[in-house]
């Protein structure tokens, strides 16, 4: 919305990341037409002075697609086949993991005991957790229809992340003092 | 033949029996009055030759509406756009209403623009006593139903109009639900039984029963909340929307319905109902104060461990 109030705005935020279509656009720079003498005619191409309706990105991240209907108008979207894994038995799991986490984070310090055996279920917990929201995020963000390759490095990113997280944090508990530990005596510094 | 022609003549001819309204003669090319219809009979014109036109002197004069003291002077921003010129960019224009002539409602505001402002401002509408769910629209940053949406009376404050977010726009403020509607059509949303009823009259409910779909079957299907939905904006191609998965849970719900295994077969899968967050944009915005989040959650906990 900001551009539409104020157009010189988005033509310098639009200028750098220009597409490759708006090359002629490129060259004839809003700096160059503020320096140009006023009464020169304009060399800037009508379409470029059009403020932007939308103000936030000149470029999306992933720009809507022609509409593309499947089938006739009146024929259903297709149903994909039931899947338990990725479904229902996925979000059980999830909440599960997710209510578990919330005794084992105040347990420990208010019980004000160590205990490795709590230490590697937070530990699992956490990383299980964060390997699922990440997982969601990902779904969410790169369609698979849209970007299957970028979907699959940031699926495979994500799994190395996960894998790495949960070498580490086992290498600490082992190692080193282990997380809750290490919490309090952040906490205390 | 010529006398054939002389004797339905004859026969055609006004009598004192028939009055001469009724009768129709032979069609023909110089008796125009012969074509028009029983109707029209009465209706001949007969121009008086002593009525005259009265002077402009005679008559009284209609001033130009002097404007109001007291006006209440509002805008409405809308968006517009128009298929008709594919390459022109989506804009917003600036309409200025006087409160006091207009209804109180948006779509008040939006049908006086039309009638006597710009009649190329499009829109849908058709019940305006939001029942029919046409004329759902984003109006100052909140998908509503514009007959439902009363004109904030403060005029210092400009109103904003637009189409529902992330729908492809037919023109001006008219989205393309054609992807809507299809979802909804594959969740199967009418009554699916084999067996027949036991008397062998009506599929009968308890009061119990008929009370779990109070707050489902009351759905217009406007689309307000599933284009309130980020997870609808981002998937719209593979998650159903919370107004289509509400319709989905008042069918799963339903005491007389006998699929109810495999409508929650249809939605177990990653994407048609669990890219559900718990946003809760649907049941912030629903216009008949409906709560499609509470039915998604619903669908969710029955397929709980299952």
């Amino acid at each position: 919305m900001a551009s539409i109030m104020r157009p010189g705005l988005l033509r310098q935020a639009c200028h750098a990341t220009a597409a490759p279509q708006r090359f002629m656009s490129i060259r004839a720079s809003p700096l160059a037409q503020q320096l140009r003498p006023t009464f020169a005619p304009s060399t800037i191409p009508q379409s470029t002075r059009i403020a932007a309706f939308h103000a936030t990105r000149r470029h999306q991240i992933l720009p809507a697609l022609p509409q593309k209907v499947e089938g006739t108008a009146n024929d259903p979207t297709p149903v994909p086949d039931p899947s338990p894994v990725h479904g229902s038995y996925h979000w059980s799991f999830e909440r599960i993991v997710s209510a578990g986490l919330v005794p084992l984070t105040v347990a420990p310090f208010a019980a004000g005991s160590l205990n490795p055996t709590t230490d590697a279920i937070l530990c699992a917990l956490l990383v299980v957790h964060s390997h699922i929201g990440f997982e969601s995020c990902i779904i969410d963000y790169f369609p698979k229809h849209r970007v299957p390759l970028l979907r699959n490095i940031a699926m495979w990113a994500l799994r190395i992340g996960t894998l790495t997280l949960g070498v580490a944090l086992y290498s600490f508990e082992t190692n080193d003092v282990g997380i809750t530990e290490a919490v309090t005596r952040l906490w205390h510094a | 033949m010529a006398t054939t022609r002389a004797f339905a003549r004859l026969a055609a001819r006004p009598t004192a029996v028939r009055p001469a309204v009724f009768t129709r003669s032979f069609a023909s090319v110089t008796d125009t009055a012969a074509r028009d219809p029983i109707s029209k009979a009465g209706e001949a014109i007969n121009p008086d030759p002593t009525r005259k036109v009265v002077p402009e002197s005679k008559t009284s004069t209609t001033k130009e509406p002097a404007p109001d003291k007291d006006a209440k002077i509002k805008s409405f921003h809308i968006y517009r756009w128009n298929p008709d010129e594919p390459a022109s960019k989506p804009k917003m224009q600036t309409y200025t209403l006087d409160l006091n002539k207009t209804g109180p409602m948006m779509l008040d505001a939006l049908i006086r623009i039309k009638n006597e402002v710009d009649p190329t401002l499009t829109f849908r509408r058709s019940c305006r006593e939001g029942i029919c769910g046409s004329c759902a629209m984003n109006i100052d940053g909140v998908n509503t139903l514009a007959c439902l949406c009363r004109i904030p009376t403060d005029t210092a404050k400009e109103s904003r109009i637009y189409p529902l977010p992330h729908m492809y726009v037919v023109k001006d403020l008219v989205p393309d639900m054609t992807n809507f509607y299809k979802q909804y059509r594959s969740v199967k949303p009418y009554l699916q039984r084999t067996t027949p009823a036991p008397d062998g009259r009506e599929y009968r409910q308890s009061k119990a029963e008929r009370k779990k779909l109070d707050g489902l079957y009351e759905c217009i299907l406007c689309a307000c909340c599933s284009t309130s939905c980020p997870s609808y904006w981002w998937n719209q191609e593979e998650y159903l929307g919370p107004a289509v998965l509400l319709q989905s849970y008042r069918w799963i719900a339903d005491s007389r319905d006998e699929k109810t295994a495999e409508r929650q077969d249809a939605l177990n899968n990653s994407m048609s109902l669990y890219r559900c967050h718990t946003i809760l944009n649907c049941s912030r915005t629903c216009p008949k104060g409906l709560n499609p989040a509470l039915a998604i959650a619903e669908i969710k906990k029955s397929m709980a461990f299952t």
